[in-house]
């Protein structure tokens, strides 16, 4: 009787926990797309103000905006806590935009670019991951702290850390250490990758594929590259996704090394391990490419799905600039982040010495 | 008491979907809408 009772009581406490989830994202919601459409109607209002008074002044897209607004609020004022919920939902709108984005690739250039972003993802990866490993060794960093910052480096940030933690069974302070280092790292990117393609007068494509190779986190790799054109941010996005592509691998084949030393839970099941950290939006991306491919949807009707997938990212970039916290990075120590900086300045140079290889082989 | 046990439990436990998945399913929900005319001309 007092099984029943409980268990009949349990329904309406879960939804109406699932009720007051969904409503404490709506002020988080709301602030995102405040911060993203003021970035873009700033970039509009700069522009027609200054064209209209005869100024020299920038283009500043809206992305560089949205991602300043959001990092003055959040390092002056902070995010009050009815927000904050919300606020985490930027990756939600990332990962949509991603999916959204696959309609505006053909599946030939999914595949040509795609194909080439993937053999330079491998060689980006293992450069990474050895010269991560051996600036930890030299700085003398934990070797689970160095793991998660090869890991984080080489393939794609914060979601590899966090993939990795549970698989090496990484103590939380190391976890924050890397994570500190490369948001703090991202932030960076996002300044100084356009200023050095335009020094270098890169085309979109090349300084697409150097940013979806070189910037670390999906959401500040996206910015990155959409700071630059849109056509480059289209670019950047498909590159960092064949990145993604290797989380599993790569997170396997260190959850493999730990075990190995007695360190981590051995992995029994290989393939539902790859499973379970291979990230599902990528098929949705490959799915929407797919889809019109096979003409499921008119000229009119991509460019709407074109336009959707912009909306997803305008609150991402908002997003970006709301959760970087600099007094919160300062507190990690500067060792991990000195480290994570060599590595990230010499992965730079790197990839850009690959995509420069890569235009002259294939021409992009 | 009851009550607060079992809606931290529920709070606790991991969703059903991850949030790839979910990005994905409204993604395809979006398609849709454009695909029947429910969501026209989306303007940027």
């Amino acid at each position: 009787m007092a099984t029943i009772a409980a268990s009949s009581s349990l329904k309406p406490v879960k939804s109406e926990s699932a009720l007051r989830a969904a409503f404490s994202i709506v002020p988080g919601v709301f602030l995102l797309a405040a911060i993203g459409y003021a970035g873009k109607f700033l970039e509009r209002f700069l522009n027609t103000y200054a064209k209209a008074h005869h100024w020299v002044f920038p283009n500043i897209e809206y992305v560089l905006w949205a991602i300043l607004i959001g990092l003055a609020i959040g390092n002056t004022v902070g995010l009050p806590k009815v927000f904050q919920a919300g606020v985490a939902t930027y990756e939600f709108w990332l990962k949509l935009g991603i999916v959204l984005l696959g309609a505006r690739f053909v599946l030939a250039d999914v595949l040509k670019l795609g194909g080439i972003s993937l053999a330079l993802v491998v060689i980006e990866i293992t450069l990474s991951l050895a010269l991560m490993t051996l600036l930890g060794r030299l700085f003398k960093l934990k070797p689970k702290l160095t793991s998660l910052l090869a890991i984080g480096s080489s393939v794609c940030g914060v979601s590899a850390i966090i993939a990795a933690k549970g698989a090496i069974d990484a103590e939380d302070e190391d976890v924050s250490f890397a994570i500190a280092a490369i948001l703090a790292l991202g932030a960076l990117a996002l300044f100084t990758f356009p200023a050095i393609a335009h020094a270098l007068h890169m085309n979109d494509v090349s300084y697409g594929l150097w940013a979806g190779l070189g910037v670390d986190n999906t959401a500040e790799a996206t910015a990155a590259g959409a700071l630059y054109s849109d056509a480059a941010g289209k670019v950047a996005v498909l590159a960092k996704t064949a990145r993604n592509a290797m989380i599993g691998f790569v997170v396997l084949a260190y959850a493999i090394y730990w075990a190995g030393r007695g360190q981590a839970e051995a992995v029994t099941n290989k393939a539902a391990f790859l499973w379970k950290k291979f990230p599902k939006f990528i098929l949705g991306f490959l799915l929407m490419s797919l889809l019109v491919g096979f003409h499921a949807f008119s000229k009119g009707q991509i460019a709407s799905l074109g336009n959707l997938s912009k909306w997803a990212f305008l609150l991402t970039f908002a997003g970006v600039g709301l959760r970087t916290n600099f007094r919160d990075i300062s507190k990690q120590g500067l060792r991990p982040f000195v480290v994570g900086a060599l590595g990230e300045i010499l992965i730079a140079c790197l990839t850009l010495g690959l995509v420069i290889g890569a235009n002259r082989i294939w021409g992009l | 008491m009851s009550s607060k046990t079992s809606a931290s439990t529920s709070a606790g436990k991991p969703s059903l979907l991850s949030l790839d998945t979910w990005a994905v399913i409204v993604a395809l929900a979006l398609a849709l809408a454009v695909k029947f005319d429910i969501l026209k001309n989306v303007p940027w």
